[in-house]
């Protein structure tokens, strides 16, 4: 097997560094993958002599599936070519339609490192190259799948290295530049592990895998999707091999005593839970959040993961706040979702690259956060403003206009006969409800500015708390509907490159918006306002 | 920024029960309006843009009213609703449009005002912004209108100008992107 396969020359083009392939590994990878599909098949076949044709056409469509999967894979690796030259990252895939994608150098932002178990047996790594997109926008980066683990993390030392070189250049001498660089590469050439091996040294470390959290991440709505797909699963493939789990769990119980629906519900909300903490301990094994030197500036850098490694580096420079949601079912018990708003990541993500601790207990979030964060005031922990009461008058009328509504409809589907009349009563059961969650909305609302930070929490089903620093505001948006305006509020909101894009403080009082929005934003809206005697 | 000292000078504090216990020395400050009002033709172009919208709905509700027998008393339900959305969108929208938007540049700063129910103000100082250009639908091309539209590196932070005059779009296209070329900074 070829060791290093990043010098392996495909192409000469004068003066540009050869392209190069990926990995040779998958193709043996792929291998491993086709005959392991085949296996169920097989085994079924001539171990149980499965010969029924109901039975055996799912793990024929497995093998299939494998096979095709693993095919596809290596055509995939025989067209795809990339090279790192001076300036960009070029990537050339594609069969029919050939694709060649550039990413300047330049405009590197990130690059991670993640493997799955495919990937770790094969001692290879998946590269993502993050490259200042539209945070918001969900592009997707330029992903190498995959080069071998020593290749993986040279090639990251020297993106990322080279790419924190020419943030502070001037875009002027941008040839310059790229001579500098060239002359870097030959030199980070020569000593890239010890570079690498240096810089891996933790500055400090903000937090580590807490087996205990494994609680707050049992529960989930995707908990019962889960726990159904696996118990289908489990009751499929069994039947395969000609056991009926039916039948021995229906041979267990009472059943007349508990009742079919209830003991589905509870078996399937507990095998869901423990599907998600296993999952919690299986994806957070080893997490380690830690601020690393860079070569120039401090990198946020998360390594987690037990069969699915991954290492996610945030640079520090483009951090902009933090923010902290806690989701509504699970707050009694503390429960809160951490992340950092920073420019370049990909908040919409399934990854969840911005998330720098798994779901945990509140109190331990707002300390890693304002850690992170660094300042000798944790801006998670000061008091916020609370909203006036106005602004619960208006969630309250809000939530009195819905149930109109929807009673409205009940009542004329009642009339035409379409559902019986019963059913209104059920328009008097939503009114306590709405009626609650207009307070819990309302209970939520806080604002407060720091000397650099705006701190704003809102939210019915998230309850978010967003520190967001003054300085990185590039648009102040200030609205008013009509039942604002009659109840004298308006919402304000903050629009930045970083995170979602923009973050909103709903229902000020209209003096204090205004005093707000000047501050939250400096010097913005300043040329804009003007003393009113008319009021 | 002079921005904390400016707008609390206690001389003009008016007592107000309202205000909150942050800092409340805080002066009757308003948002003043922006200078410019947009074109008179664009209450054209907005009655235009909802007669495009709101007719095939009309026409559709009415169509299967007439076919459709059994549903009839459903129907016309949808067939008033169909018509109350076209006159609003029609009359009252372009109307209430024109009194609301206005728009207006500084050599530091973009600022619109918009809406017509939901009224929004948006400002961008020009140091963060990243493009602006001129752009004009098949109607405005029509009416010899363009949108003037100001983006900024967050996603949610543009500012669209829409209702001025063609040329004059132009020339602010032109004018801001001379301003944000010489301004420093990556704009984000």
């Amino acid at each position: 097997m070829i060791v290093s396969d990043r010098h392996e020359p495909t192409s000469e083009t004068a003066g540009l560094p050869a392209w190069l392939r990926l990995s040779p590994r998958i193709i043996w990878v792929d291998l491993v993958i086709s005959i392991l599909s085949l296996l169920p098949a097989l085994v079924a076949v001539w171990l149980f002599d499965v010969d029924s044709g109901g039975q055996i056409w799912p793990l024929i469509g497995l093998a299939i599936f494998g096979v095709i999967g693993a095919i596809l894979d290596v055509v995939r690796w025989i067209f795809t070519r990339f090279r790192i030259t001076p300036t960009h990252v070029e990537l050339k895939t594609g069969v029919v339609l050939r694709r060649h994608r550039f990413i300047q150098r330049d405009r590197i932002r990130s690059v991670d490192i993640e493997a799955k178990l495919r990937h770790r047996t094969a001692r290879m790594r998946v590269i993502n190259i993050g490259a200042g997109q539209q945070a918001a926008a969900g592009e997707s980066a330029l992903s190498l799948d995959a080069l071998s683990v020593d290749d993986a993390l040279a090639l990251q030392t020297e993106l990322l290295t080279a790419a924190m070189d020419t943030d502070d250049l001037d875009a002027s001498c941008e040839g310059v530049a790229a001579e500098q660089r060239k002359q870097e590469d030959a030199s980070v050439d020569e000593g890239r592990h010890p570079v690498a091996r240096e810089n891996g040294e933790p500055i400090r470390v903000f937090a580590r895998f807490q087996p205990s959290w494994f609680i707050f991440n049992m529960f989930n709505i995707w908990a019962y999707v889960l726990a159904l797909g696996l118990g289908w699963g489990a009751l499929w493939l069994l039947g395969t091999f000609g056991i009926d789990l039916y039948g021995i769990v229906v041979g267990l119980f009472d059943w007349e005593s508990i009742g079919w629906l209830g003991t589905a519900l509870v078996a399937v909300g507990a095998l869901g839970a423990i599907g998600l903490g296993v999952n919690y301990f299986t994806e957070n094994w080893k997490l380690e959040l830690a601020r690393v030197q860079g070569r120039d500036g401090t990198v946020l850098r998360t390594r987690k993961g037990l069969f699915t490694t991954r290492e996610v580096n945030r640079d520090e420079n483009r951090i902009r706040g933090a923010q902290i949601s806690e989701p509504v079912l699970w707050r009694w018990m503390g429960a809160s979702d951490t992340s950092v708003i920073t420019t370049g990541l990909d908040v919409w993500s399934m990854t969840e690259p911005a998330a720098i601790l798994p779901r945990g207990p509140l109190r331990r979030a707002r300390e890693v956060a304002g850690d992170v964060l660094g300042d000798s005031e944790n801006p998670f922990t000061v008091d916020l403003v609370g909203h006036p009461m106005r602004a619960l008058l208006r969630r309250l009328l809000l939530a009195a206009f819905v149930t109109v509504a929807v009673t409205a409809v009940l009542v004329m589907l009642a009339f035409t006969a379409v559902i019986p009349v019963t059913v209104i009563w059920a328009a008097a059961a939503l009114l306590p409800v709405c009626l609650l969650a207009a307070i819990i909305a309302y209970r939520a609302l806080g604002h407060r500015l720091t000397d650099r930070y705006l701190i704003t929490r809102s939210g019915l089903l998230n309850r978010a708390t967003t520190v967001l620093q003054r300085s990185a505001v590039s648009t102040v948006v200030i609205s008013e509907s009509p039942l604002q305006r009659l109840l004298r509020l308006r919402t304000v909101g903050t629009m930045t490159a970083a995170g979602y894009g923009g973050y909103d403080t709903p229902d000020l009082d209209r003096e204090d918006g205004l005093e707000f929005a000047l501050h939250a934003a400096p010097g913005i809206l300043d040329p804009f306002v003007i003393q009113d005697d008319t009021e | 920024m002079n921005d904390a000292i400016r707008y609390s000078s206690p001389s003009d504090a008016v007592a107000d029960e309202t205000s909150s216990q942050e800092e409340s020395d805080s002066a009757a400050l308003t948002l003043r309006p922006p200078a410019n009002r947009v074109q008179r033709r664009a209450i054209l172009w907005w009655m235009l843009q909802s007669l495009v919208l709101a007719v095939p709905v009309l026409a559709a509700t009415i169509v299967a009213y007439v076919l459709w027998e059994s549903a009839r008393p459903w129907l016309v339900l949808a067939v008033c609703a169909a018509a109350l959305l076209l006159v609003v969108g029609v009359v009252l929208e372009p109307l209430l449009r024109y009194r609301v938007h206005r728009w207006e540049t500084t050599s530091s700063a973009v600022y619109g005002r918009s809406g017509w129910l939901v009224r929004e103000w948006r400002a961008a100082p020009l140091s963060r912004v990243q493009t602006v250009d001129a752009r004009s639908g098949p109607i405005e091309q029509m009416l010899g209108l363009a949108t003037l539209r100001v983006t900024t590196a967050s996603s949610y932070g543009a500012i669209d100008i829409g209702g001025l005059d063609r040329t004059t779009a132009a020339r602010l296209a032109d004018e801001l992107t001379e301003i944000t070329e010489q301004t420093p900074g990556d704009a984000t």
